[in-house]
């Protein structure tokens, strides 16, 4: 197994252990992990991609911009979170229904 | 060496989302930061890993602890218990098999480009000049959606 496949291993197991972090936890906080847990694997797999074809400077470019994204995204989400605390006194995704139809 | 650090960075991943205190969650998550950061500058991706830790491993981190200590510990871990966790490790490798061959396929397609003339800089600002105004634009409208959230309304007072 060369360095490419291992690290496109461990790059999928990040995202797939996102996704599971996604689908089955309950607390809001947990969910913003799974997301960043998502980024990291994603990142892994940038870099590594670009290190094997020998294109690190644009490998570099797209995860600076893959990093700009998530701390915005993560900024709104967690100013999201806190204004969802102050309304439901709770953490739990299944009690924001307010929207529910 | 490399692989140890990917062995460290699962860990320390997995130990992130399993792990029921929220606080040490996050410091397990800026463990995993740190050590991406170290396997990117192996890489020769220095800055991409300067990014890493300044901006993750510091900037995120703190607003993930600020929130963590501005809401109360509900203590519990909160898991669904539809997924039996012994099917875990098979829908892994599933997928783990299935983005290394999709990758892999997809690797072969990209152009390897002459991309080391110069240094990263001029790469940066001549060749990748619209992500950086992207960037900018996505900082703006961070900033303009935090300050909107954060807004005194009628009801607050």
């Amino acid at each position: 197994m060369n360095n490419l496949t291992l690290d496109l291993v461990f790059a999928a197991g990040l995202v797939f252990l996102g996704l599971y972090c996604l689908l089955f936890m309950r607390n809001i906080i947990k969910l913003l992990i799974g997301v960043e847990i998502i980024a990291k694997g994603v990142t892994l797999g940038f870099i590594s991609g670009g290190f094997a074809r020998d294109s690190v400077f644009l490998a570099q470019c797209l995860v600076i911009t893959v990093i700009v994204v998530e701390v915005s995204v993560m900024a709104a989400a967690l100013a999201i979170v806190i204004r969802l605390y102050r309304h439901n006194d709770s953490l739990d995704i299944r009690r924001l229904t307010r929207l529910k139809g | 060496m490399e692989l140890i650090l990917l062995i460290i960075l699962a860990g320390s991943a997995v130990t992130a989302v399993f792990l029921h205190d929220l606080l040490k969650s996050a410091l397990s998550l800026i463990l995993a930061s740190i050590v991406l950061a170290i396997i990117f500058f192996m890489k020769n991706a220095a800055y991409a890993g300067v990014f890493e830790i300044s901006v993750v491993a510091g900037l995120i981190m703190v607003l993930f602890i600020a929130v963590i200590s501005m809401t109360k510990h509900e203590g519990i871990l909160l898991r669904e218990s539809g997924f039996p966790l012994i099917l875990f490790p098979v829908i892994f490798s599933l997928f783990a098999v299935a983005g290394i061959f999709v990758i892999n396929r997809l690797m072969l397609q990209v152009n390897a480009g002459n991309t080391l003339q110069g240094t990263f800089g001029q790469f940066l600002w001549e060749k990748r000049t619209l992500d950086l105004a992207g960037q900018a634009a996505v900082i703006l409208a961070g900033v303009i959606v935090v300050l909107s959230l954060f807004r005194k309304g009628k009801e607050d007072e």
